[in-house]
């Protein structure tokens, strides 16, 4: 797709561009304080909120990512938009969301102080705070390191504009900037992948030539097996009725695919899907900038009924190119192989401008959250308790800066660093996303839960975890003699199970052993959640 | 091989066991049986506080098209 941009894709970018940000340097002459600039002032509509939830969920890279694991997979990875998000964000609309709204908090780990204690807070929020630092660089990084290769384009320069393009807006408008530029991005992305949907189901002749032809593909991979190791073919492949695996989203326990039923079920719809959805500062932190309790709700559920479309958007395109271009020797290359066969000038323009909303949109709400943990969970509550709401935002102005320089800073850095990185910090982020839930869930439902069981199990899932990432990894389990402790590629979603596990088992057993919080404390989250209607500051 | 081979080793084998038609089953029966709560929650947690009467501001209607479309997905798929 190098160089294949014409003057008009070029104009129809520059159209989007320019857009965003007039937009959002619009809407940052109504800020006026550090609620307006963290929560929107709490003025935010559902439909806004919604859309911008679906589009922070789907990075840059995620678009060629899905695109590429179908191709390479199959369907399986839809799994991760379907079962691995709408059950939970429709359990989040109506159990946690409100609660979170009617505290009046501004962070997840400030919910953890009033519950548990300022231990509990500090560490979630310095896990929260590392990952999305870093993950910015990595955004950034990565995303450059796509438009180098499908556009020519200088990866440094890539980094400068979209970091400081994305750091503009954020820093003007806040909350309010990124939810309704991620609106925009939202309804750019879904127009841009749906026409690669579209142009490449009409080139292959239909859904139903589509399963013919990946069926065709299955049969031929499973006769050349067969023949390579001498087994006896499977029934089952010549079966026109047979389960096509590369269009099954259930895939068995002994799969090749790193997505076995076993792990999607346990590990990403019952621990790592709530642990997002309800933990994961950059996707609360939007409903609670609602207008009211009940829109904050109504943002979740129709947000899950516009997470419906994205596998089909994001990852039948993965399936067209594996009939179209079965040889591909990297499924990332998928995506990028249809629109530059299929899209014709000034459509290209609109993909890319699909490709860069959904980094932004990514970019720019990890940029806020982690904007606002530094200056709740720790400018506010450690350096100046007193701080006035305006005095917040200037801290938070500051804070998104200094973000966008670290961002950049750590975009080059990884640079030098092998690839797979991207990957790396994906896991990082299930080393303490199951414990975060398991620690989270007893606070909300179990009274008897205390600060000390709940610290002692977060630390200890994180812990445990790694010790589990740690012997999977050759160089350790070789050395001890070991066989790996996991079967699959890559096990993240088995270590969120099992730290999810202990960190409970860890919280349950030394809350039991020490003293229950104070009743007081406990009606503040209790009572509440039953009686209160307004936000509380 | 440690302890945590052995538990391994056990839970993998024991859900090898499970039949994937069983699975299918079990994944539209979580669908189902959230949609079944999401359909017994009382009004006053589904609709506008002012009672507006727009079929958006119905959650019920919401959540029951998104797991819907969820169970067929996984009925088909």
């Amino acid at each position: 797709m190098n160089g294949q941009l014409a003057t008009l894709d070029y104009i129809v970018l520059c159209v989007y561009l320019g857009g965003i940000l007039a937009l959002g340097l619009s809407l940052g002459r109504k800020i006026r304080t550090g609620t307006d600039f963290f929560l929107a002032g709490r003025s935010l509509p559902w439909w806004a909120i919604s859309m911008s939830l679906v589009a922070t969920d789907i990075g840059g890279t995620d678009i060629i990512g899905v695109g590429g694991a179908a191709y390479s997979h199959g369907m399986a990875v839809g799994n991760f938009e379907w079962i691995g998000c709408v059950p939970a964000m429709i359990v989040a609309s109506f159990i946690f969301i409100p609660l979170f709204y009617r505290l009046g908090i501004y962070t997840i780990p400030e919910f953890m102080e009033r519950r548990y204690n300022a231990f509990v807070r500090s560490a979630l929020a310095a896990c929260w705070l590392a990952f999305m630092a870093c993950n910015l660089g990595i955004m950034l990084f990565a995303s450059a390191k796509m438009m180098s290769v499908l556009f020519g384009w200088d990866q440094a320069t890539c980094i400068w504009a979209t970091a400081i393009l994305v750091g503009i807006y954020t820093c003007a408008g806040g909350l309010a900037a990124v939810v309704y530029t991620d609106m925009i991005q939202c309804v750019v992305m879904i127009g841009g992948c749906l026409l690669v949907l579209v142009i490449g189901l009409i080139d292959i002749g239909g859904v139903g030539e589509l399963k013919n032809r990946l069926r065709e593909i299955e049969a031929k991979q499973a006769i050349a097996a067969a023949q390579e190791t001498g087994a006896a073919l499977p029934d089952q492949q010549m079966d026109p009725d047979a389960k096509i695996e590369h269009a099954s989203l259930i895939l068995p326990v002994d799969t090749k695919s790193p997505f076995p039923w076993t792990g999607i079920l346990f590990g990403l719809a019952f621990i790592l899907s709530p642990a997002y959805w309800i933990g994961n500062q950059a996707i609360v932190q939007r409903s609670l900038g609602a207008k009211s309790e009940f829109e904050a709700k109504q943002a979740y559920i129709w947000g899950a009924v516009l997470k419906n479309i994205i596998p089909i958007i994001i990852a039948v395109p993965g399936l067209i190119a594996f009939v179209k271009y079965p040889e591909l020797a990297d499924g990332d290359q998928a995506f990028p192989m249809l629109v530059s066969q299929l899209l014709p000038t000034g459509i290209r323009g609109l993909f890319l401008a699909a490709f860069l909303a959904a980094l932004m949109s990514s970019v720019d709400s990890y940029l806020n959250s982690a904007s606002t943990i530094l200056s709740h969970d720790l400018y506010k509550r450690f350096l100046n308790p007193a701080a006035t709401d305006e005095r917040l935002l200037i801290v938070g102005r500051t804070t998104t800066v200094a973000l966008v320089c670290w961002a950049i800073m750590f975009a080059f850095l990884v640079m030098d660093m092998k690839e797979g990185i991207y990957t790396m910090f994906q896991t990082l982020m299930a080393f303490f996303q199951g414990p975060a839930l398991a620690i989270l869930l007893p606070g909300i439902f179990w009274k008897r839960a205390n600060g000390i069981g709940a610290g002692a199990g977060f630390v200890c899932g994180v812990l445990f975890s790694i010790s589990l990432y740690a012997l999977n990894q050759p160089l350790i389990y070789e050395t001890l003699g070991l066989q790996p402790l996991f079967q699959v590629a890559d096990p993240f979603l088995y270590f969120s199970v099992w730290a999810f596990l202990l960190a409970l088992g860890v919280l349950v057993v030394v809350s039991l052993l020490t003293k229950p919080e104070p009743e007081e404390k406990l009606a503040a989250i209790f009572d509440r959640h039953k009686n209160t209607k307004e936000p509380t500051a | 091989m440690t302890p945590l081979h052995h538990i391994g080793n056990f839970v993998r084998e024991t859900l090898l066991l499970i039949p994937l038609g069983v699975v299918r089953i079990l994944f539209v029966g979580i669908l189902a049986l959230l949609l079944i709560w999401v359909l017994q929650l009382p009004k006053s947690e589904t609709t506008q506080p002012t009672g507006s009467g727009r079929w958006y501001d119905n959650l019920k209607i919401g959540a029951s098209i998104a797991l819907l479309i969820q169970i067929v997905i996984y009925s088909v798929l």
